[in-house]
């Protein structure tokens, strides 16, 4: 009935509840507000989203006070900063969108916070640091920094540090430019912590964190002859815990698992993934719904999980020939594909995320679904991101799809559902029962119910 | 029956889908693109072999055309015309007339690469009507009356706009690409076998029925498609102000060609990367 353990341990089921949303209350949607990516930092205190306009706002998580542990630790506005501009490809005459695809942060190391961010083509490394304390009493200039006239100087003071309003502050350290061009889906932090990578549609190059102006080129597909073009790279990622390793899925619903110690240039895979097409289920659109449209290591590195268009995956990495399970998102959408063919919405790219102790894994769909898939219990759930539930502490009731025949009451049919609501990106606290999901233009944040 | 319909509607689904990705923000999207083609190659395989079944109409008045065909196949081997006919395909914007039929030309190569079937039948037409003047001419007639037929009608259609233009434009060709000549090449000689005899019927049955296949068999749907694309492209290019709701055979043609340069983006776009 409900998904979601604590992390760390206990078996009791939890219940989701409302915590916050951020975004504007119209309906009247911006483009430029459409969110597009949603990732928490390492420890899950600041929570970035990046949307169609290229802005990155990250969210703090409150310290808690520990003296009420009934109150809930909610998420600020922390930052705000203009990522990517869009550009014009001159040799093209192509527009470069400035939509931010995927952030992903960088372990800290010090006081400032990395994160890398990117759009179809350029990825930037950005600094976010704060400033709560300013330098006062310089000789030479006055405090608004004009300078002062050298005959008046009589004394000299040494300048203090004084405290001021915290500012935070995001400056671009990196511009990891011309490196692809193919469209970038997917950026992946090495756990060396030096390299990443970024991937196209059919190249991943490896790039260093100090070094811009060049990366190396480690899988590449693209054919000699590009009428011969049958898949693409849809989306990587590097292993937690294995610096040599990373995946790659594809358009094909396969994975490749690479090892770079293996060879300078991947194509070569070490391991293939693929499950057999069950022919029964074989129709115009069994190619498109067979793209894996996201692929995310468990934190453990022990599994990952795809995402294709009606189900998630889960693979054991010793064993290629078939997904250790597999879990229906919207099973009653396959029979309409031919209506979501027509409507785009069948080329929607959802992603999905494995909670902090791998043992519940989420993911989105439409009328603002999403779906908890409990893998120990091997129960699921529908809840539900909507102004309705936007009581504090209201707990999430969980949502049915009348896939046909008689509704029974508090079903919603198929029919009714709307696919322009969709939720495509979703996060989940590395250590905590803390959820951000996203829906069209709003971020909502849900936590465990405490009692 | 309702296969047939069904993946003819998915083929205008498809082909509208690979027009509008052109005029999207951002640039041809690859991965979208390339699902829209394999679906639009199923579709494809789906209504032909449909066709098949259905599609032995007039045995008599086919045996003739296809007599004629057979002779026109015999006459220009795939492999010289086709090379022939390869053009560069990243100068779409020609706008000038003389030349903008030799692009159409040139688009209808690009076109038949992106649909692998479509490829080879077409080009099997195109090169039956290619070089000499007499014989273009007649297979011409016939092709024309193919604009109205629903299968492949865009490549088709256009391809009989193109023969019945002057033959000095068959002339006048630039030097292909080498590699896409022989992909072409490949192509069609592969799917030689397996597409004559479609062609073969296709014009048999135009023939027999022009004025009444063009009502009977469903074609305004594809042809409305055609001349929508065509004139909101054209718009584009050219400033050609083709009407997008005539019927007319004529600008249904000059559309239809004007359709290739919509299907044209695809390719485009692929060897453009």
């Amino acid at each position: 009935m409900c998904g979601g353990l604590r992390a760390g341990g206990g078996g009791n089921d939890v219940q989701w509840c409302f915590s916050q949303v951020k975004g504007a209350i119209d309906d009247d949607v911006a483009e430029a507000d459409i969110i597009s990516t949603v990732e928490f930092n390492h420890s899950g205190e600041l929570l970035a989203t990046g949307d169609k306009g290229g802005r990155v706002v990250i969210f703090q998580q409150e310290t808690e006070n520990k003296s009420q542990p009934q109150c809930r630790s909610e998420y600020n506005v922390y930052s705000t900063f203009q990522s990517h501009e869009p550009e014009f490809d001159y040799l093209k005459s192509l527009e470069i969108e400035e939509k931010i695809n995927k952030i992903r942060w960088l372990p800290q190391k010090n006081a400032a916070q990395f994160l890398l961010s990117t759009n179809d083509k350029t990825i930037k490394l950005w600094k976010i640091s704060e400033r709560d304390k300013r330098p006062e009493g310089y000789n030479l200039k006055e405090e608004d920094g004009r300078y002062r006239d050298a005959a008046t100087i009589t004394t000299l003071r040494v300048p203090v540090f004084r405290p001021m309003d915290l500012m935070v502050e995001a400056s671009p350290r990196r511009v990891f430019a011309n490196g692809h061009t193919y469209h970038i889906n997917s950026i992946s932090v090495n756990s060396d912590n030096e390299t990443y990578l970024s991937a196209d549609d059919l190249r991943i190059n490896l790039w260093h964190l100090e070094i811009t102006d060049r990366s190396f080129n480690v899988v590449d597909i693209k054919p000699a002859n590009m009428e011969e073009l049958t898949e693409v790279i849809t989306a990587a990622e590097f292993h937690p815990h294995q610096c040599n390793t990373f995946v790659y899925s594809s358009s094909k619903g396969t994975i490749r698992l690479c090892d770079m110690r293996a060879s300078a240039l991947c194509d070569k895979h070490s391991k293939l993934f693929e499950e057999p097409e069950d022919p029964s289920n074989r129709s115009f659109f069994s190619e498109i719904i067979s793209s894996i449209s996201d692929v995310k290591f468990s934190h453990n590195g022990r599994y990952m999980m795809t995402r294709d268009y009606l189900s998630v995956k889960i693979w054991d990495l010793n064993m290629e020939n078939r997904p250790v399970e597999t879990y229906q998102v919207h099973e009653y959408l396959r029979s309409k594909l031919c209506s979501l063919y027509e409507n785009d919405c069948i080329f929607d790219k959802f992603e999905c995320c494995w909670n902090g102790n791998d043992s519940v894994v989420m993911t989105g769909s439409y009328n603002n679904f999403f779906r908890m898939l409990d893998r120990s219990q091997r129960r699921d759930v529908t809840l539900e991101a909507s102004r309705e539930s936007c009581k504090p502490r209201q707990v999430l009731k969980p949502r049915r799809v009348c896939a046909g025949g008689k509704r029974k009451k508090d079903e919603i049919s198929v029919d009714s559902l709307d696919f322009n609501k969709k939720i495509l990106h979703t996060a989940w606290h590395p250590q905590e029962n803390i959820i951000a999901v996203a829906t069209t233009n709003n971020l909502y944040i849900f936590q465990e119910k405490v009692n | 029956m309702e296969y047939k319909v069904e993946a003819h509607r998915i083929m205008s689904i498809s082909l509208g889908k690979i027009y509008n990705s052109r005029v999207q923000r951002g640039g041809i999207k690859l991965h979208k693109n390339l699902l829209v083609s394999l679906v639009l190659r199923s579709a494809r395989q789906v209504y032909l072999s449909d066709y098949y079944s259905g599609a032995c109409l007039n045995a008599a008045q086919s045996e003739r055309e296809w007599d004629i065909t057979d002779t026109e196949r015999e006459k220009f081997p795939p492999s010289t015309t086709e090379c022939d006919r390869v053009e560069s395909s990243e100068e779409p914007q020609k706008n000038e007339r003389p030349e903008k039929e030799r692009e159409y030309r040139e688009n209808d190569d690009e076109v038949k690469s992106d649909q692998a079937d479509c490829t080879s039948t077409l080009q099997q037409e195109q090169n039956q009507n290619s070089s000499q003047d007499s014989v273009a001419k007649v297979s011409s007639e016939t092709l024309q009356e193919t604009i109205n037929e629903p299968k492949e009608s865009p490549s088709d259609s256009a391809l009989a706009e193109l023969d019945s233009t002057p033959e000095a434009n068959g002339e006048s060709h630039q030097p292909p690409k080498t590699h896409v000549c022989s992909n072409r090449k490949r192509s069609a000689e592969e799917s030689e076998s397996g597409d004559s005899p479609q062609k073969k019927t296709k014009v048999a049955s135009s023939n027999a029925k022009e004025g009444e296949e063009a009502e009977e068999m469903d074609t305004s749907n594809v042809s409305n498609l055609i001349t929508i694309f065509g004139s909101s492209f054209s718009g584009l290019l050219s400033k050609d102000g083709a009407k997008p709701e005539s019927e007319a055979e004529d600008s249904g043609q000059i559309c239809c060609d004007q359709m290739l340069k919509n299907l044209n983006p695809w390719s485009t776009a692929i060897v453009a990367f």
